[in-house]
C-alpha cells in the first residue's frame, strides 16, 4: 500500500521500476501501491512494467501537510495523480538539492534514467490537513494517514491527536507494530479501517508488511468499495509475514489447504508459568513422505511451483530457534500434517503473535469450505472458534460480508478477552 | 510573569479576546503536540510554530497559560474561535523560537521538570 520508487529523494537507487515490480511479485503481492513524495512521475513505468508481470499498481502519492503530518493519497488512475501533482507543485516550495536530499530519478522500465524531478520533494506543502485531505477528496482519491503510529510525520505524533471531523478514510500502521495493535490503538477509536504497508525505500523492505483485501480485482475501485465495506469487499486484515507468528499460522495453513485439507486446526498454547509458547497447526491434507518432511524447512526446497524457494517454513523455524525452541513436523501421507513450533515465551527474541482475526478472516474468505478451529490457551483459560459453527450463525452470507465479518471479529475478540486475567472464565 | 508581560516582552498581538492577566508559571518549547501533552506543565506558556487548531485542546488538556506563535504565523480562523471558546490565549510574535524562548530566559522564566 505504500511503496517509493527512485523518484523519492529518500528511496533507493534500486528502486526502479522494473525492480519494484520483481520484488512485489517476489513478495507474493498481487498488487502494490506507488506513493512517492508529491510526485507520480514514475507512476506509468512502474505499472507497464506490472502489467508484464501480471501485477496491479495503483496509483497514489504521499504528501506532507504544513504541520508536518504525512498523507497517503490513493488515487482512481494516473490522470487524477497527474492533476494531484500539478496542484501539489504549486504549493511545495523550494527546488531540490540531489547533495543533501538525494537524486530524484525518473526512470523507465528497462531501468534507464529519463530525468530528475526538480522540486523540493523532501519539503512540505502549505496545504493544512484539512485543506490536504479535501484536494485528495477533489480528485476522488482516498484520504489516509501514513504510519500514523510513527511519531514523526505520524498524525498523532505530530498533532497529538486526529482532530475529531477529519475526513480520512483509513488509518496506515507501519511496519514497526503489530496490526492488532494499531487497530486497537487508532482504527477502532476512530471508527477507521486500518490498513498497512511497508513504506519500502529499497527493494528488501517491499512485503515488509501487506494487507490482506477481498476483492475482485486489485484495483482502485475495489479498494474503495472495501474500505466503506461496500458491494462485499472488504479489509480482511494484515502484518508483517516476516516477522507476526499470526502470519505463519496462516502460512501454514496454506500448505495444507493445498494439500488438499478439508480441516484445519490451528492450537495457540501460552504457558505463562512455564515460559512456553507452542503454535500447532494440523491438516488432513495429502501429508508428506519423510524424504519430503525432512527437507520441508531447508529454504531452496519446495513443491510449489509458483516460486523457487518457499521461506514460510525455514523462518518459522529461524524464528523458533531464535526464542530457545524448535520446529517439528509430523507428517503421514494419507492422513496429513502436523507442524509444530515452539518458542520460550518471554524471550527478548521471540516474535510477537500479531492479528489471529487476520489469519482467521483470509482463511475462511478464501476458503469457505474448509472447516477451521482455532483454539487460543493462555495457562487455565482457553476459547475454541469453529467456522461451522460461524457459519450456523450467518445463514445465506458470504464470508466477506460485513456481517460475517463483523461475527468473526466479535468472537475472536470476546474470545480473547476471556483470556485476559480480569476477564471472566474462560470457556 | 504574566501574560500580558509575556507578551510586551516578545512584541507579540494577542489574537484572542480572553484576560491575558493570568500569571504563567514556566515555559516549554516544541513542534510535536504528543511531547507537549506528555511533557508541558500546567501554567507554561507554550512555544510552537504550530497554528492547527489541536494547539487548542493541547493547551486546555495541559491547563496551559497561553500559546506563543512564533515567525509572525497567524493562527486558523478555527484555531481562534475554539481558543475563544476554551479560554486559551493565543499570542503571535515575529520572533522565531530561539529568539522568543530567549527573551523569555532573559526575563526570568524557566523550563521546568529540567535535569
Amino acid at each position: 500500500m505504500h511503496v517509493h520508487t527512485c523518484l523519492s529523494p529518500c528511496g533507493d537507487l534500486d528502486m526502479h521500476p522494473s525492480a519494484i515490480v520483481d520484488a512485489g511479485a517476489g513478495a507474493n503481492l498481487h498488487g502494490l501501491a506507488v506513493c512517492d513524495h508529491h510526485a507520480a512521475d514514475n507512476l506509468p513505468a512502474v505499472q507497464r512494467a506490472g502489467k508484464a508481470r501480471g501485477l496491479a499498481v495503483l496509483p497514489g502519492m504521499e504528501i506532507t501537510t504544513e504541520e508536518e503530518v504525512h498523507l497517503l493519497a490513493l488515487l482512481p488512475d494516473a490522470t487524477a495523480a497527474g492533476v494531484l501533482q500539478a496542484r501539489v507543485s504549486a504549493v511545495l516550495p523550494g527546488r531540490n538539492v540531489p547533495d543533501i536530499f538525494g537524486l530524484q530519478v525518473i526512470a523507465n522500465e528497462r531501468a534507464e534514467v529519463l530525468g530528475f524531478n526538480e522540486s523540493r520533494l523532501a519539503g512540505a506543502t502549505t496545504w493544512n490537513l484539512e485543506r490536504a485531505v479535501d484536494e485528495i477528496h477533489r480528485v476522488e482519491g482516498l484520504a489516509i494517514a501514513a504510519h500514523a503510529d510513527r511519531e514523526r510525520s505520524g498524525i498523532v505524533g505530530q498533532l497529538g491527536f486526529v482532530p475529531p471531523g477529519l475526513a480520512l478514510d483509513a488509518i496506515e500502521v507501519s511496519a514497526a507494530t503489530t496490526f492488532d495493535l494499531g487497530r486497537a490503538r487508532l482504527g477502532l477509536p476512530l471508527g477507521l479501517p486500518v490498513v498497512t504497508g511497508s513504506d519500502a525505500h529499497d527493494p528488501a523492505s517491499l512485503g515488509r508488511a501487506i494487507t490482506y483485501w477481498y476483492l475482485d480485482d486489485a484495483t482502485p475501485r475495489e479498494v474503495r468499495l472495501a474500505l466503506r465495506g461496500e458491494g462485499g469487499r472488504a479489509v480482511l486484515g494484515g502484518g508483517r509475514p516476516m516477522e507476526d507468528l499470526a502470519l505463519h499460522i496462516l502460512d501454514l495453513a496454506r500448505n495444507g489447504l493445498e494439500a488438499g485439507a478439508t480441516r484445519i486446526e490451528i492450537d495457540v498454547s501460552e504457558d505463562l508459568a512455564g515460559n512456553r509458547l507452542t503454535i500447532s497447526v494440523r491438516d488432513n491434507g495429502r501429508g508428506m513422505h519423510a524424504p519430503v518432511v525432512a527437507r520441508a524447512a531447508d529454504p531452496f526446497f519446495t513443491t510449489r511451483g509458483t516460486r523457487d524457494v518457499g521461506l514460510g517454513l525455514p523462518l518459522l523455524k529461524q524464528a523458533a530457534e531464535a526464542a530457545r525452541g524448535a520446529l517439528r513436523i509430523d507428517s503421514v501421507p494419507g492422513q496429513g500434517t502436523v507442524t509444530t513450533a515452539t518458542f520460550e515465551h518471554r524471550h527478548v527474541d521471540r516474535a510477537p503473535l500479531g492479528d489471529l482475526e487476520t489469519t482467521v478472516l483470509v482463511l475462511m474468505a478464501s476458503s469457505p469450505e474448509v472447516e477451521l478451529v482455532l483454539t487460543h490457551r493462555r495457562s487455565a483459560r482457553a476459547y475454541t472458534l469453529a467456522s461451522s459453527d460461524l457459519r450456523a450463525a450467518l445463514g445465506e452470507c458470504s464470508w466477506s460480508s460485513p456481517e460475517a465479518i463483523a461475527l468473526v471479529r466479535g468472537a475472536i475478540r470476546h474470545g480473547e478477552a476471556s483470556l485476559e486475567e480480569r476477564g471472566h472464565e474462560g470457556s | 510573569m504574566t501574560v500580558a508581560e509575556v507578551a510586551a516582552r516578545l512584541d507579540a498581538a494577542t489574537m484572542t479576546a480572553i484576560p491575558v492577566s493570568r500569571p504563567v508559571l514556566g515555559g516549554y518549547a516544541s513542534d510535536l503536540l504528543s511531547d507537549v501533552m506528555a511533557n508541558a506543565r500546567e501554567g507554561d506558556v507554550w512555544v510552537t510554530l504550530q497554528k492547527h487548531v489541536n494547539v487548542v485542546a493541547v493547551a486546555q488538556l495541559v491547563n496551559l497559560a497561553a500559546i506563543v506563535l512564533v515567525h509572525g504565523r497567524k493562527p486558523d480562523p478555527d484555531t481562534v474561535a475554539r481558543a475563544n471558546e476554551h479560554g486559551v490565549p493565543i499570542l503571535v510574535t515575529a520572533c522565531s523560537a530561539f529568539e522568543a524562548v530567549g527573551r523569555l530566559w532573559e526575563s526570568g522564566l524557566r523550563g521546568r521538570g529540567a535535569p
